[in-house]
């Protein structure tokens, strides 16, 4: 028992397939319309995933939120960081991300598509906003939690304040702002498939929707299977680059952050 | 009343770190008994005493209460931990109500005699007061009102003063022989002090460390009721004090890092 | 002294939110963008707190809150309870683990379609959303701080007779409150979030179908609306959440 539970990897696979029984078992039972068992819609994968107009949709989909994320991170970071070692950075910043934590990112879906039209923009820009705040509020927690000691004989070797932020803070804070960054990923994804279920006009979210007026269940299905492991390949994918870089710094809490 | 019987714990760090915490210690402990346990820093004295509280399992070997073997932990053995492990959430008095209304002893009567222990180990004024809102010795007392609550007929005290101040220290060592001369319970009591470990006992074990095991037992043939006043001035207690120093010393010295 | 620096603090928290709203001002009267896409902070403003006196309105909030307050309680007692049982059992432990870790990262908004299709459009299928979205840092957090807990907490309260369930109960759960609470925050921004969204994909009432209806007709102040509101409801709920932490962590030192 312990044996093959020590087996990395084994234990989440049987508890995928033990899902999957489950949904399969329910729909048998309950003979939903709406619930297609899991040996109909499983089979719908491979013929989405070899269809090459739904192929490009999700690829156009990962590259806005690549972009998007991206960006958020090339901007969040620096301020979280900077918010870390300020107490001024912080009081500036810290009511600000009170007031729009609440706030459902894709909401503004609508707002910014008057403004921006339907196209990338829009996508990428409501991403961005998604992952933003967890990434700033991740490196935020890592700075301000780096040794003062650090910081001090850092300024002994004559090193200046940025150099100081890019030098100690940055590395010393890693580990908890790939725990942002790891949070951010998935975030990312549920606000691209969010944005794209509430704008109805391409990408991932929208193909769920589509079979859905058309009453396709198996291939709504599917899709939720597709983007679930997403999902999953996202966050294992972190978290071996994570362990690559920090392997130093033992796992911290994750708490998962979802939803935008 | 206490009897531990070829008691070994290995603990598995990992498949190539095995380590050897206690390799076949017996001993037995009369009723009413105070028995301290001294040795080096890490010779499983802390292991020991979770042992014979039903916290740890052996590797091997057993201990009985009153004849009947160890198979878990119960109201008879009441564990006092150098750490406090005060409940944070609770206020004094409900850290020493938890146990006797969790045990299901009607509200009044299990406010009265918390109140009675309270008011013994000098805390009646700071009933209403959080853990965090109390000293270092305070603390210790609440810790052992909350074991004394449940009535255990068996003390196991781990360094119960080691984290405090040397004044402090002999205030409630004073303290614990008073307590204890009302019923003579059976305490098991660890320490690092010798001299600390001499005015409270009836007899002393010294332990050896890597793997962990008896060295020696001395017997303190001191009268009691003790007083400290009078004992520092005692050539025997001197004597007693100087001989476990010693032989102390020397466990230090021949264990391994 | 330190109340010089609070108000001081406070002050500066007061500046990048102030200087949003005067250049969101800016903009809307310097003719960039005509009203009709970007409304004056003053026009939305007034249309909140007029919406705030009418009753269809407060209707819809309050069925947001509803959804939110039933499926964010529901994952609390969901996820606190799977999370002490993992603790307190390893069989379970090792089936419930993996099952997590599988299903954490899965984008729960995924799932929405098919909760519509199994529980209909209505309150329970976004009840299920929220359930599904806030347990799991719940869980998580309740899992992490209940394995976290001193073990000595726990053998004091076994020593003293009390049976391991009780104990599990009774000790190591408010021993691990700071996390749990921690969760629950977590769940509890996340709870606001999804109903929204939920509302938003398909609904005929709450906050978010009223966004989607001012979309659809173009009333670009009445789509502003329903946002202030939820950040309102959050930031209150927040507070509310804050006073509650406050009571049950008052033994416990403080943070930071
Ligand atoms: N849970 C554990 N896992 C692995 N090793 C342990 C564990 N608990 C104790 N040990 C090891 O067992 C040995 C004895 O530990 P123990 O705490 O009983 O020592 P001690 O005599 O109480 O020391 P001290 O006087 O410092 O309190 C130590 O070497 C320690 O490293
Ligand atoms: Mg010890």
């Amino acid at each position: 028992m312990t044996r093959l539970t020590s087996i990395p990897g084994l234990p989440p696979l049987l508890a995928c397939l033990g899902i999957l029984v489950v949904w399969e078992l329910l729909a048998r039972w309950y003979g939903l319309n709406g619930l297609p068992p899991a040996s109909q819609a499983l089979p719908q994968i491979p013929h989405i995933l070899s269809d090459k107009e739904s192929l490009i949709d999700m690829g156009e989909s990962l590259r806005r939120m690549a972009i998007g994320y991206g960006l958020a991170l090339l901007i969040a970071v620096p301020i979280g960081l900077w918010m870390g070692r300020s107490r001024y950075a912080a009081a500036f910043f810290n009511p600000l991300m009170m007031v729009i934590y609440p706030v459902p990112k894709a909401a503004l879906m609508p707002i910014i598509m008057l403004w921006l039209g339907v196209g990338d923009a829009s996508k990428t820009l409501v991403i961005f906003l998604g992952v933003t705040l967890p990434l700033i509020y991740h490196s935020y927690q890592g700075s301000r939690a780096v040794e003062e000691k650090l910081l001090w004989s850092a300024s002994a070797m004559g090193l200046g304040g940025f150099a100081r932020l890019w030098r100690v803070v940055l590395p010393a804070a890693l580990p908890e702002i790939l725990v942002g960054c790891k949070t951010g990923l998935v975030l990312a994804l549920i606000t691209m498939v969010t944005s794209e279920m509430i704008a109805r006009q391409a990408g991932i979210g929208n193909i769920v929707f589509v079979s859905l007026d058309l009453g396709a269940y198996d291939t709504v299905y599917a899709m939720i299977v597709i983007i679930g492991m997403l999902g999953i390949l996202f966050d294992v994918g972190f978290e071996v680059l994570r362990r690559r870089l920090v392997g130093w710094a033992d796992s911290p809490h994750t708490i998962m952050v979802g939803s935008a | 009343m206490i009897a531990i019987e070829g008691v070994s714990k290995r603990f598995d760090a990992a498949r190539d770190r095995r380590h050897l915490a206690l390799n076949d210690v017996t001993l037995s402990v009369a009723e009413g008994e105070f028995v301290s346990i001294l040795g080096p820093s890490g010779c499983g004295k802390s292991t020991l005493l979770y042992i014979v509280g039903g916290f740890v399992e052996p590797t091997a070997g057993r201990v009985l209460v009153k004849d009947v073997p160890v198979r878990g932990p119960g109201p008879d053995r009441g564990p006092v931990f150098q750490e406090f492990a005060l409940f944070p959430w609770k206020t004094v008095l409900g850290n020493v109500m938890y146990g006797l209304q969790q045990g299901g002893v009607p509200r009044a009567e299990a406010l009265a005699r918390s109140r009675e222990l309270l008011t013994m180990v000098r805390l009646s004024a700071y009933e209403n007061f959080y853990p965090k809102e109390l000293s270092g010795g305070m603390k210790q007392r609440v810790a052992i009102a909350r074991t004394l609550a449940y009535r255990p007929n068996i003390l196991l005290m781990d360094e119960p003063f080691g984290a405090l101040d040397a004044h402090t220290r002999t205030g409630l060592q004073n303290d614990l022989l008073h307590i204890w001369d009302k019923d003579r319970k059976t305490v098991l009591f660890v320490t690092h002090s010798v001299e600390e470990a001499v005015f409270l006992s009836d007899r002393v074990v010294m332990m050896s460390s890597a793997p962990g095991r008896i060295k020696q037992i001395f017997d303190i043939d001191l009268p009691r009721p003790r007083s400290r006043a009078e004992l520092l001035l005692d050539r025997r207690f001197q004597d007693y004090v100087v001989e476990i120093e010693k032989m102390f010393d020397d466990t230090a010295q021949q264990a391994p890092a | 002294m330190n109340a010089v620096r609070q108000w001081s603090e406070r002050l500066i928290g007061a500046v990048p939110i102030i200087g949003l709203l005067a250049l969101w001002q800016a903009i809307a009267m310097s003719g960039l963008a005509p009203p009709a896409l970007l409304p004056t902070p003053g026009v939305v403003f007034a249309r909140f707190f007029q919406q705030l006196g009418s009753p269809a309105f407060l209707d819809h909030a309050a069925v947001t809150l509803y959804r939110l307050f039933a499926g964010f309680m529901i994952a609390v007692v969901m996820g606190v309870t799977l999370g002490i049982a993992a603790v307190g059992s390893r069989a379970f432990a090792a089936i419930v683990t993996p099952v997590v870790r599988v299903l954490a990262p899965v984008p729960k908004i995924a799932l929405y379609p098919a909760l519509t299709l199994t529980l209909g459009y209505d309150d329970a299928s976004k009840i299920a959303l929220v359930i599904a979205d806030a347990m799991f840092p719940i869980l998580l957090a309740t899992y992490q701080g209940a394995s976290a807990v001193e073990p000595k907490l726990a053998w004091s309260a076994r020593a003293a007779g009390v049976s391991p369930v009780r104990t599990l109960f009774t000790v190591v759960l408010p021993a691990a409150m700071p996390s749990v609470l921690t969760g629950a925050r977590i769940g509890l921004i996340i709870s606001c979030i999804v109903v929204f969204l939920a509302e938003m994909i398909t609904s005929t009432d709450g906050l978010g179908h009223l966004l989607m209806r001012a979309a659809r007709n173009f009333q670009t102040v009445d789509m502003f609306v329903p946002l202030i509101a939820i950040s309102m409801l959050g930031l209150m709920l927040n507070a509310l959440f804050n006073l509650v932490r406050r009571r049950l962590l008052r033994g416990f030192p403080e943070e930071k």
